[in-house]
This record gives structure tokens, C-alpha cells and sequence, in this order.
């Protein structure tokens, strides 16, 4: 069931193909960036969909730990004048450990409490992100964020940038889908389904929430990093409460608990406000409504529901076949 | 953890206690609900080794009692020893790593997993690969995966769900998912296991399978905690009965003497009635 | 002194509030043990009601303030009979995130209705502020901590002698031993829906005089008021209140005596030490993990 067969190869294989084609046939800068995006927002959607598709945990402050990732290694390259590749595990411990100090009370509980955690802590961040001017630049943005460059020699151009994400997006994927294949992705899974039974199987329920939400924090703030040194320069709207939403959308329309679904997710909402200009005004109107009505009809999420149906005719009519032969 | 006894084709961790001695002993044991005394000084010693039966009518507190064996309630008072340790506010998944463990009244299955992956839950205690070894994947974390499913298989054999590895478990048959919760809790490989309504909605058929199936079980060294309405299946397999009412302990005694036991009849039927005979509660 | 009873007054002023947004999600837990996080977007739903009822249409307060509330309850049922009712397995992750899409489709049309600009809204009364010690006390001050009094004396007496209230709290104990007693469940669920809503939209009707009301003020006042019922015990009527009064004080006190910045973290801060300490609230007695 769990040997790497080749059937389990194939996705990767076209994932491997298709982003490696783009990368090569793409000649336009602006294009790259979208695409760069669209691997951040996949690696945001992919922490996410960890915590809330597998864990049934749901953080509506996950764009506070993307905003810790980007402004700690900004402030660590530019002020102080790290190197951002040393930057980048001391916002990944920043990040984990915020989430461990709003995780610890709140995991404790079953139910709702995480959820208004996060969406306190979001806040609150942004609230620092914007008042603390003298540190982050305030309201106008922190400028001057270096870009990265390997073996200190060439700086990375958009191209390479691109491959870069991209690499990073394939090897969440690959951990994420190794994580959820063995004990402790059942163990995740068995929280989702029933709190009171995982617990009295034997799992510590919520010492193994808190883990995995500080993976999907960690997780989000190299986001993060990738980001603020993609751009160059951060301001707080990108790590608004609205982001948090949205990266909620990705996950409920990839399909929670469906680590390929993750990549659509976050593709669509890239991709939606570059191609509806109009789209803006009309935002939150739109993921208000996704957010319901794909609750309320399929709650295992958008592509995980519609491919759970599938399954479950192909087996019905298995069933039906059995007794002819 | 690795045991000595890992395979799980072997028997399960043996009792480390005196053999024959009480693997599990209440004493004085109370819990309250707001104004609701569940049990009440409640005492009574498990041998190990034995099938012990707990029955009562409904609302006894026959459940409660479970929940506070098992560590989802502390009990208000009394002392519950189990291998000769009080175990009282200890929490749940400590109890089932130390070898207590339970099958619900409502079924309380994971059902987005498939019947394998449920047993495989079940030894989340017996195993240890954590996140480092899921993402590394070296060979002890492979070899702890294989003997992780060679082991379910083996247990939903011992059951007799062996074809069924691969079904959703929310789409068994009802009667399949009590078996599978009995796998489960198997393959923490227990000393203790609590069966909280094993044969209700099963047929006569499946009843008398899961008779023996629990026989088993205690071949194999298990010490059981059965609660059961039927009467017949309780009679059968257990070697003493526990009879609650009300919260308290109305009589203990091999299944012929409660069976003649004027006070258990009057709980079940009514004050009026006191001809012995074999009734069925409910 | 006169500075300190001033923060206090005006601490008690959005403590009040605070208190009022606790009660809508007391009631709603309560009967459904559901946290809505749409409940700061009736705040705003019920403000804005009134800046159009009131200040462009002109109509009479007495008529706009009830009118707006009505609206608000509207919402809240067809929240509760088009989003919540037809979900089949009411998941807790599944509720979160219907409220949350709710929360946001609101704000949205919040925005498409009203722009994005903000808007002031007079005074109720035309009475002249008190004075107490050098510190002033506005007329709506008044109002507000006085609509709190009231309503909670109503909701006491709703839950304690009547047969709706006391059926509604069945419910929140136990779904099917009540409709085994012949409480429809169904019914007192909407009826807390409809409730909780009203009183959030109360609570945007006497804070809309004393704020900027704007389509994005529903959040931080939902965070804030759910902050109160936690510190005063989720669940618990009077907890409720006294969570917001206390919340008002010392968030006032904070801003007064460190730093005006800190006035929105203090709510959070505050939670999050309630969670360490004693997750169940002040006055909070049943625990809140249930098996
Ligand atoms: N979590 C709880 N909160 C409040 N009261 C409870 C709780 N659990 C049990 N009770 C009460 O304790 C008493 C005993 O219940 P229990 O479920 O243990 O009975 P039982 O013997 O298992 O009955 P049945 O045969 O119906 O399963 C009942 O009055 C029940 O209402
Ligand atoms: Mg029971």
C-alpha cells in the first residue's frame, strides 16, 4: 500500500514536467513573477491544508505567520545585514514559536478556540506590522530587501527565482504526502474524524495539533521569505486578515485533505484577480460564497468531494458487478 | 518502544503482576454529574485472566464507569488500581500505552479511513515513528510501517474482516464496524480490554460469532470488561458477573448465582417479579 | 484622579458594548454550543442600518432603531435557514468555516452597499453630558450602559421563567433527550440564531453615535466581544456582561496609562491568558471540554 510504486510517481512526474516546461518556454518577467506567486500561495495552501484538511484544525491568522516569515528575514538581511539564507531559520523559529505560544492553550480545547486564536493573533501582528513604523516601516511598506544570491556569486534572476519556488513547493509536497502516508498522518486524520476516539486510541491529541500547527507556521513563514525576497519589498495588506481568508478559500476549493488540490487551489485565486480586473471590488463577496456553498454541499472541500463521489460509484458499481461473475 | 513480544502474530504483553491476582480493583469508586449520582461507591476486583461481566439496566452507569477506567472522567472518589497503581486522573492515551482499552457504546469509528488504516490507529501506542521518521523514511521507519500492516491484517483476520482491508470503515455493515472497533482496540495489544455493548444491533448469527470471538480474546491472555445487555451472551462467556443499578452495586457472583438472584430480577423487571427464570433485558 | 475616573467612564462605555456582543454569542453557544463568527458583522449590519434609516432616510429614531434590528434578526434567519440548517454532518471545521465565509460575504456586501467610506451618526438623546467628579459622562454613555442593564435583566427572565427559554437551554444539553420531550429542536435552534443576531445589531445601534461606522468594523468588535465572553465564561449570561465591562475597563486603563497602541491587543492578550489560566471564564461552571 505504502511502497513508492509507480502509480504514485506519476503526479510527480507531471508536476516535475509541466513546471519544468513552463520554466524553460516563459520569456516574460511579469509571468514569472505570477508564477512564482502561484508556488508561494501553494506553499501557503499546502501548511494550511496540513492543519485544516488533515488535523481538522482550522488558523484564520495563517497570513501572520507568512508576515513573520517575510518581515523577519527583511529586517534580519536589510537592517543587520544577515546573510538571508541565515535569516531564514531564525523567522522559521520565530514563526513556530509564536504559533507555539497561541497553539498551547488553545489546542488544549477541542472545538472553536484555535480558530479565534488565530484570528486574534492575525491581528495582532498586522496591528505591529503597521504601528511599529520605526521597526517595519509602518503603513508604507520596508523597502530595500536584498535578493538572494547562491554560492555569493550570481543573484538569482526571475527565471532561476522561479525554479527556486517551485523546488521548494515540490519538496512540501513530497514531505507532506510522507507525512500523511505514515502513523502520524493516520493519527492526524483520526483527530479529524473523531477527537474523543483518536484520544482514547491512544493518541495524545493535543501535544500532535500543536505539532502540526507549528509545522504549518513554520512552514508558511518560509513562504514568507520567499516572498519578501522575491519582491523586495513587503507592506503589512499583504498579511491582512483578508489574506488569511483566502488562503482558507485555497484550501477549501483544492479540496481539504488533498495535497494535489492544494496546487489548484492556489493557482485559481492567483490567477483570478490577474485575469478579473474588476474582481477587487468583489473579492470578499466571492470567497464568502465559495466558503459556503462548498461546505455546505461537499464538506470534504471542492476536489477531494468531487473525487470522494467518483470513488464511491466506481466501488458501488464494483459491488453491483460482483455477483454477475 | 520495541517489546520483546512485537510480533504481532504472538501474544500480547503479558500481566506483570502475581498471575491469578486482581488485574484490575475498584474501590469505593464515585462519580457525580451536576446532581446526578452516576455511581456510587462502587468495589469490585477483575482477576486477570477473566471475562468479567457488568450489567445493570439502562442508566446504571455501566458507561461511566468505562469513562472513568479509561481516564476520560477522574472519579469524584475511591481509588481505581490497575496492576496494583492507581491510575486515577491519569490521561487516556497513558492508560491505553500502559494496556487499557475500550470499544464504544455508539460506535466510534474514523471513518474516513479505510479498515486497515483504523487497526493501524489502534497501534499508534506500539509504534513510534514520528515526523522526522515519516519525512526520512529510513529503513527502521519502513520496517515499523510493514510489521504496522502485516499486523492489521492479521488482526482483521482474527476478527474476520479480512477481505474488507481496503473499505471506508464508515461504509461496513453496522455489525462489521463493532468487529473493527474490536480490532482496534486489539492492536494496542492490551491487558485490559473494556467492551461497552459489543452485541448490540447484531443478529443471533454475528452474536454468537462475537461469543466466541471474545473467548478468544481471553485465550489469548486478554483480561475483558464486558458490558452487555444480552443476557444469553453475557451468561455464557463470562466467567463472574457485576450487577449496577442506580449507580450502585446491587450483587457480583458467577452467572448462575445472579441468574437466581432475587434482587437482580427485581432491578430488571420490577419489585413484583420473582420467579427465576432466563430473561432478556430490554 | 479625575483622569483615571474618565478612562473609567469611557471604559465602561464600550465595556457595555463589548458586553452586548457577548451576550448574542452567550445565547447562541448556549442553545447550539456553535461560535458564530459572523456575530461582529451583525454589529456592523445593525450600525449601518441605522446611518441609512436614520441619517438618509430620516425616519424617526424610535422607528429606524427598530427597524434596523428587524433587519438584522432577517439576516440572522436566513443565515441560520439558508447556510447552517442544510448542513448534513455539522462537523465543527465545517460550521467555522460556513461562519467565517458568512463573516466575509457580509463585509463584502457591507462594502458593495454601503462603499467604503465611514459614517458618523449623531447622538440619540439631545440631553446635556454629566458630570461626576470632573469627569464627563455623555448622555449615550448613558444609554449604552443602560440598554446593557436592561437587556440582560430581559434575557434573565426569558431563561429563567419562561417555557421558550428554558426549553432552548434543553436543547444546548441534550438535542435528542429534548425532542424526545417534544421540544422542537430544529425551531429553538433558529429562534437562538434569530435571537443572537438581534442583539448583535443591538449592539451596532448604540455604538454607531459613539464610532466611525464603516463596512470592515464587524471583525475586531466580533473579537472583542467574544474576548468578554470568554473572560466572563462562554456560555454564562452574566459572565457576559461583567467580561465586557471588565474588557472595557481595562483595555481603557491601557490606553490611558501605557500606550494607545495597545488598545486592540489587550482584548487579545487578555484571551489568551484567559486560555492559560482558567479556560472555563470567571464565571463559567461547566468546564469547556466535553466528551
Ligand atoms: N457526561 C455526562 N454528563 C452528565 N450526566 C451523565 C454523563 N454521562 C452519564 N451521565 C448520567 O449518568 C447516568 C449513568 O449513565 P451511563 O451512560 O453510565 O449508563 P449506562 O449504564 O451505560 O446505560 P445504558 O445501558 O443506557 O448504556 C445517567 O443518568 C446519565 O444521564
Ligand atoms: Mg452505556
Amino acid at each position: 500500500m505504502v511502497r513508492p510504486s509507480l502509480h504514485n510517481l506519476v503526479p510527480y512526474a507531471f508536476f516535475v514536467v509541466l513546471v519544468g516546461s513552463a520554466g524553460l518556454w516563459v520569456d516574460n518577467p511579469y509571468y514569472f513573477q505570477i508564477l512564482s506567486m502561484i508556488g508561494i500561495h501553494a506553499l501557503l495552501a499546502l501548511a494550511l491544508n496540513l492543519l485544516m484538511g488533515y488535523a481538522g484544525q482550522i488558523s484564520l491568522g495563517h497570513a501572520a505567520f507568512y508576515g513573520i516569515g517575510a518581515y523577519a528575514s527583511a529586517l534580519l538581511s536589510a537592517r543587520y545585514g544577515l546573510s538571508p539564507w541565515l535569516a531564514l531559520p531564525c523567522a522559521m523559529l520565530a514563526a513556530g514559536l509564536v504559533a507555539l505560544v497561541v497553539g498551547y492553550p488553545t489546542l488544549k480545547l477541542s472545538g472553536y478556540y484555535l480558530g479565534m486564536g488565530t484570528l486574534g493573533i492575525g491581528m495582532i501582528v498586522f496591528i505591529v506590522f503597521r504601528e511599529w513604523s520605526s521597526v517595519t516601516g509602518g503603513a508604507s511598506g520596508f523597502v530595500g530587501i536584498p535578493p538572494l544570491g547562491l554560492g555569493g556569486r550570481a543573484l538569482l534572476d526571475v527565471r532561476s527565482y522561479y525554479f527556486l519556488v517551485w523546488a521548494v513547493v515540490l519538496l512540501a509536497l513530497c514531505g507532506s504526502q510522507r507525512l500523511i502516508r505514515s502513523r502520524v498522518g493516520r493519527a492526524l486524520r483520526s483527530i479529524h474524524d473523531s477527537e474523543a476516539a483518536a484520544r482514547a486510541v491512544g493518541i495524545p491529541t493535543s501535544r500532535l495539533k500543536l505539532q502540526v500547527f507549528v509545522l504549518s507556521a513554520v512552514m508558511s513563514a518560509v513562504a514568507g521569505f520567499l516572498y519578501a525576497h522575491m519582491v523586495g519589498f513587503i507592506s503589512p495588506d499583504t498579511f491582512s486578515f483578508i489574506v488569511s481568508v483566502k488562503l482558507v478559500t485555497m484550501v477549501v476549493i483544492g479540496g481539504m485533505a488533498s495535497i494535489w488540490g492544494a496546487l489548484l487551489g492556489a493557482a485559481l485565486l492567483t490567477l483570478l484577480p490577474e485575469v478579473l480586473h474588476a474582481f477587487a471590488e468583489f473579492e470578499m463577496v466571492v470567497y464568502g460564497l465559495i466558503l459556503m456553498t462548498v461546505m455546505i454541499f461537499l464538506p470534504q472541500g471542492l476536489t477531494r468531494g468531487i473525487l470522494d463521489i467518483y470513488a464511491l460509484r466506481r466501488r458501488q458499481s464494483e459491488r453491483a458487478a460482483r455477483p454477475a461473475d | 518502544m520495541r517489546f520483546a513480544d512485537d510480533n504481532p502474530n504472538g501474544p500480547p504483553a503479558r500481566p506483570t503482576d502475581s498471575p491469578g491476582g486482581p488485574l484490575l480493583r475498584l474501590e469505593g469508586v464515585s462519580k457525580t454529574f451536576g446532581g446526578v449520582q452516576a455511581l456510587k461507591d462502587i468495589s469490585f476486583e477483575v482477576p486477570s485472566g477473566t471475562v468479567m461481566g457488568l450489567i445493570g439496566p439502562n442508566g446504571a452507569g455501566k458507561t461511566t464507569l468505562f469513562n472513568l477506567i479509561s481516564g476520560i472522567f477522574a472519579p469524584d472518589g475511591g481509588r481505581i488500581l490497575y496492576g496494583g497503581t492507581d491510575i486515577g486522573g491519569r490521561p487516556t492515551h497513558r492508560l491505553v500505552a500502559d494496556g487499557i482499552a475500550r470499544t464504544f457504546q455508539n460506535v466510534e469509528l474514523f471513518e474516513s479511513l479505510t479498515a486497515a488504516e483504523n487497526v493501524m490507529v489502534g497501534q499508534y501506542v506500539r509504534t513510534r515513528c514520528g515526523f522526522w521518521g515519516a519525512w526520512l523514511r529510513g529503513p527502521g521507519a519502513r520496517r515499523e510501517e510493514r510489521d504496522s500492516q502485516a499486523a492489521a491484517a492479521e488482526w482483521l483476520r482474527f476478527v474476520g474482516l479480512a477481505g474488507e482491508a481496503r473499505t471506508p470503515s464508515g461504509e461496513l455493515p453496522f455489525g462489521w464496524q463493532r468487529l473493527l472497533e474490536i480490532a482496534r482496540a486489539l492492536a494496542s495489544r492490551p491487558r485490559l480490554l473494556l467492551l461497552d455493548e459489543p452485541a448490540a444491533g447484531l443478529n443471533a448469527v454475528e452474536t454468537e460469532q462475537l461469543g466466541r470471538l471474545i473467548l478468544e480474546i481471553r485465550g489469548r491472555g486478554i483480561t475483558i470488561l464486558l458490558v452487555e445487555h444480552d443476557m444469553s451472551l453475557t451468561m455464557e462467556v463470562c466467567d463472574r458477573i457485576v450487577v449496577l443499578d442506580r449507580g450502585e452495586k446491587l450483587a457480583e457472583g458467577t452467572p448462575r448465582e445472579i441468574q437466581t438472584n432475587v434482587d437482580v430480577l427485581s432491578a430488571y423487571l420490577g419489585p413484583d417479579v420473582g420467579a427465576p427464570s432466563r430473561q432478556q433485558a430490554r | 484622579m479625575q483622569e483615571i475616573l474618565q478612562y473609567l467612564f469611557s471604559g465602561l462605555t464600550n465595556g457595555a458594548i463589548y458586553a452586548v456582543i457577548a451576550l448574542g454569542f452567550s445565547i447562541l453557544f448556549n442553545a447550539t454550543e456553535l461560535i458564530n463568527f459572523a456575530h461582529g458583522e451583525f454589529v456592523m449590519l445593525g450600525a449601518l442600518c441605522l446611518v441609512t434609516l436614520w441619517s438618509g432616510l430620516h425616519l424617526p429614531l424610535p422607528l429606524a432603531l427598530l427597524l434596523s434590528a428587524a433587519a438584522v434578526g432577517g439576516v440572522g434567519f436566513l443565515f441560520q435557514r439558508l447556510a447552517i440548517h442544510p448542513v448534513r454532518k455539522p462537523d465543527h471545521i465545517v460550521l467555522v468555516i460556513i461562519t467565517v465565509g458568512a463573516s466575509i460575504f457580509f463585509r463584502g456586501l457591507g462594502m458593495l452597499l454601503w462603499g467604503k467610506d465611514a459614517f458618523a451618526v449623531p447622538s440619540f438623546t439631545r440631553k446635556a453630558s454629566v458630570e461626576v467628579a470632573g469627569a464627563v459622562l455623555t448622555s449615550q454613555s448613558l444609554v449604552i450602559i443602560g440598554t446593557v442593564g436592561v437587556l440582560a435583566l430581559v434575557l434573565h427572565f426569558f431563561f429563567r421563567r419562561t417555557l421558550t427559554g428554558k426549553a432552548m437551554e434543553a436543547c444546548a444539553i441534550s438535542r435528542r433527550a429534548a425532542w424526545l420531550t417534544g421540544i422542537p429542536a430544529q425551531g429553538m435552534v433558529l429562534l437562538a440564531f434569530v435571537l443572537s443576531a438581534v442583539i448583535g445589531g443591538l449592539g451596532g445601534l448604540i455604538i454607531a453615535p459613539i464610532t466611525m461606522c464603516s463596512y470592515d468594523m464587524g471583525t475586531v468588535l466580533g473579537l472583542k466581544g467574544f474576548c468578554a465572553a470568554m473572560l466572563g465564561g462562554l456560555g454564562s449570561l452574566w459572565g457576559a456582561v461583567l467580561g465586557g465591562l471588565l474588557l472595557g475597563v481595562l483595555e481603557s486603563l491601557s490606553v490611558g496609562l501605557i500606550n494607545s497602541g495597545l488598545k486592540d491587543a489587550t482584548a487579545f492578550l487578555l484571551l489568551l491568558m484567559i486560555l492559560y489560566v482558567r479556560p472555563s471564564g470567571l464565571l463559567g461552571n461547566r468546564s469547556v471540554q466535553r466528551f
